[in-house]
């Protein structure tokens, strides 16, 4: 089946020269942006050389005008390849003439959300402090009102929706369970791999698993399963909220009298609290099956691997491991709605929410954790 | 020039939906070059599910679109990408790319599509933005826009390459009144000027009323067209109560919560 073929004839062009500098340029055919691909190189490679004082365009000819064609004409009539010209153009219907002329005129000014100018060095450092300060006093503000949001569902926990934080917790941890074997058990063995080599010198292997348990409990362990939940979790957290944000559902459960931290926030940091511990006690028995595997492809039995662990490894330290989880689940969860909250407008704002949630998450994570290994250190 | 080469798109026997169950069935009709044929029905009834399936972006269940003498449903490859770029599309909330800037907006398909120079290009993105008024907005944001000039920036991105149709969904949507009639006469301008066709799915009356050369009326539940004609012919002439309900902004039967008794309101 044909109905019509596109009116798509090439447009040409013929440059008439004449005497005295008088040129006429006739344009035949269709002149759009897809049948103009060459014609204006050409008219350059043309134009130019000549010294043209008078420039005739003539359109009658041309069977279609397009916009971009209107481009190349105002271009012609405003001397782009002709400066010294005078440039008259005939031919064109009355309608696209008067766009021709509106052309011309100037365009009302549009109002600027702000004027963009370059800032100098000193504003730009100032800027940059006072954004800091800014983002430093809404997050200390965001952790007062979360502490006191999770001290009053301490109390009052038919505050919290359950049922929300129940999804949120398989959502964010249940799901994460296969990544997070992979890799604490990938952890496990790159530690044993590490350690074997300088400890097998001095015929002392059997620490491995001293240096497996320690890493998997006390050290790594916690740290790596906060650092894989921020990098999925918070980022989620923050995108959601941010995209909450973005489409207004945020002002509507403001407008509805729903605070959105209590609506939103609370739910997600309990989720975390909640099961930052319980996937540390499973990354921290992955971890140390991987060093197992290691120390038994090395020779050594299991119970002996048991009994290293065991005499080295004591209760408190799984309980500073956890506590450290606690704490690290707070961060990641909190980090990831404060920054949905602080979402921008548009589409880009929530992937820049998401990345600032995961920086921000990392930083202050590992801070964390930095401060816990001094006090561990300093307090025996 | 004959009747035949006159029709730019040809819609054949079109039964479309989505996961297999069709929404509209047997849809055919015709339109023809420079002119503005709008698709009307009420929420639901499968307006932008046609424009969807017109414009390539779903295969249909069966039957067949003709766009300018190319069938989109079994084009591929090259004449698909060919095809393509015959047209332009705006959609309902202007789809600009919110990283790009409104003049970086138009330019990006005459980068893709175009061996233009530099200068050709710049003077070409000034010249849309001028037929849509938008010139001062350049270097605009689109998150810095308001709804209109989202639109409008949206319209001249569409007609970057100078297409000879172009597809509008719902140009009227969350515009107040004076804007969206500002919009009307920027689509009567362009058809005028530059002869595009327009395909247009609205269900504003106002605007069907100031733009509309030719419209069909779809029914959501029959998912069928009801109705052709135009305007006036529709609004005045016809029988069937679906279409005088639109035009006269009337409820249908089973619309209405008349028989519903509120509290408090027994006596009134």
């Amino acid at each position: 089946m044909s109905l019509s073929d596109p009116k798509t004839t090439a447009v040409q062009a013929e440059v008439q020269a004449r005497e005295g500098g008088r040129v006429t340029v006739v344009l035949r055919g269709a002149l759009d942006v897809q049948t103009m691909g060459g014609l204006w190189r050409e008219l350059e490679a043309r134009l130019r050389p000549l010294k043209v004082v008078a420039l005739e365009v003539d359109a009658t000819a041309l069977h279609l005008c397009g916009g971009g064609g209107l481009a190349l004409l105002r271009y012609l009539k405003m001397g782009g390849f002709t400066p010294t010209a005078k440039v008259t153009l005939c031919g064109l219907n009355e309608d696209l003439d008067q766009l021709l002329w509106l052309f011309a005129q100037e365009d009302p000014e549009v109002p600027r959300a702000g004027h963009w100018r370059t800032a100098s060095v000193p504003e730009e450092i100032g800027a940059s402090a006072r954004g800091f300060t800014r983002d430093l006093r809404e997050q200390v503000a965001f952790l007062g009102t979360m502490a006191a949001e999770l001290a009053g569902a301490i109390f009052h926990p038919e505050r919290l929706r359950w049922r929300e934080v129940k999804r949120l917790c398989i959502a964010a941890g249940a799901n994460a369970l296969p990544i997070v074997s992979l890799l604490s058990l990938l952890v496990g063995l790159m530690i044993g791999f590490e350690s074997a080599g300088p400890l097998a010198q001095f015929g002392a292997q059997i620490f491995i698993a001293n240096m497996v348990g320690f890493g998997a409990v006390r050290g790594l362990g916690p740290m790596m399963t906060a650092i894989m939940l921020a990098g999925r979790s918070g980022a989620a957290f923050a995108a959601e909220i941010g995209t909450m944000k973005v489409t207004e559902e945020l002002a509507a459960l403001t407008t509805m009298g729903l605070d959105p931290i209590r609506f939103l926030a609370l739910q997600r940091v309990t989720a975390g609290i909640i099961l930052t511990p319980v996937l540390t006690v499973y990354t921290m028995f992955a971890g140390m099956l991987g060093g197992t595997l290691l120390m038994v492809s090395l020779g050594f039995s299991i119970p002996e691997i048991y009994n290293q662990m065991t005499t080295q490894l004591h209760l408190h330290d799984v309980g500073f491991g956890l506590g450290k989880s606690v704490v690290f689940g707070a961060i990641f969860s909190s980090v990831g709605c404060l920054r949905g909250f602080q979402t921008g407008q548009g589409p880009i704002a929530v992937g820049v929410s998401a990345t600032r949630a995961v920086v921000t998450s990392i930083l202050l994570i590992i801070l964390a954790d930095t401060v816990f290994a001094g006090a561990g250190f300093l307090l025996g | 020039m004959n009747a035949a080469s006159d029709i730019v798109i040809a819609v054949r026997r079109l039964a479309a939906g989505y996961g297999g169950r069709p929404i509209l069935r047997d849809i055919s009709f015709e339109v023809r070059r420079g002119e503005v044929f709008v698709v009307v029905g009420g929420s639901g009834s499968g307006k932008s599910t046609l424009l969807k399936h017109i414009i390539g972006l779903f295969p249909p269940l069966q039957g067949e679109v003709w766009i300018e003498g190319e069938n989109i449903v079994s084009a591929r490859g090259e004449a698909r990408a060919r095809l393509l770029r015959r047209f332009g599309v705006v959609y309902q909330n202007g789809a600009l790319f919110g990283s790009m800037t409104v003049a970086e907006n138009v330019r990006l398909p005459l980068d893709e599509f175009t061996d233009l120079p530099e200068v050709g290009k710049e003077h070409i993105v000034l010249a849309k933005l001028k037929l849509v008024g938008l010139t001062g907005a350049a270097d605009l944001m689109p998150a810095e826009l308001s709804g209109g000039m989202q639109k409008r920036a949206a319209i001249a991105r569409a007609m970057a390459l100078d297409p000879p149709i172009l597809f509008l969904d719902e140009p009227s949507a969350g515009l107040d009144p004076v804007t969206s009639a500002g919009l009307d006469v920027l689509i009567k301008q362009l058809s005028r000027c530059f002869g595009i066709t327009f395909v247009i799915v609205t269900h504003d009356l106002a605007s069907i009323n100031a733009i509309a050369d030719r419209l069909i009326m779809l029914d959501a539940q029959s998912g069928t067209i009801i109705a052709k004609g135009s305007p006036a012919d529709l609004r005045d002439h016809s029988t069937n109560p679906l279409v005088r309900s639109f035009f006269n902004r009337q409820a249908t039967p089973g619309q209405t919560i008349n028989e519903v008794k509120f509290y408090g309101c027994e006596n009134q």
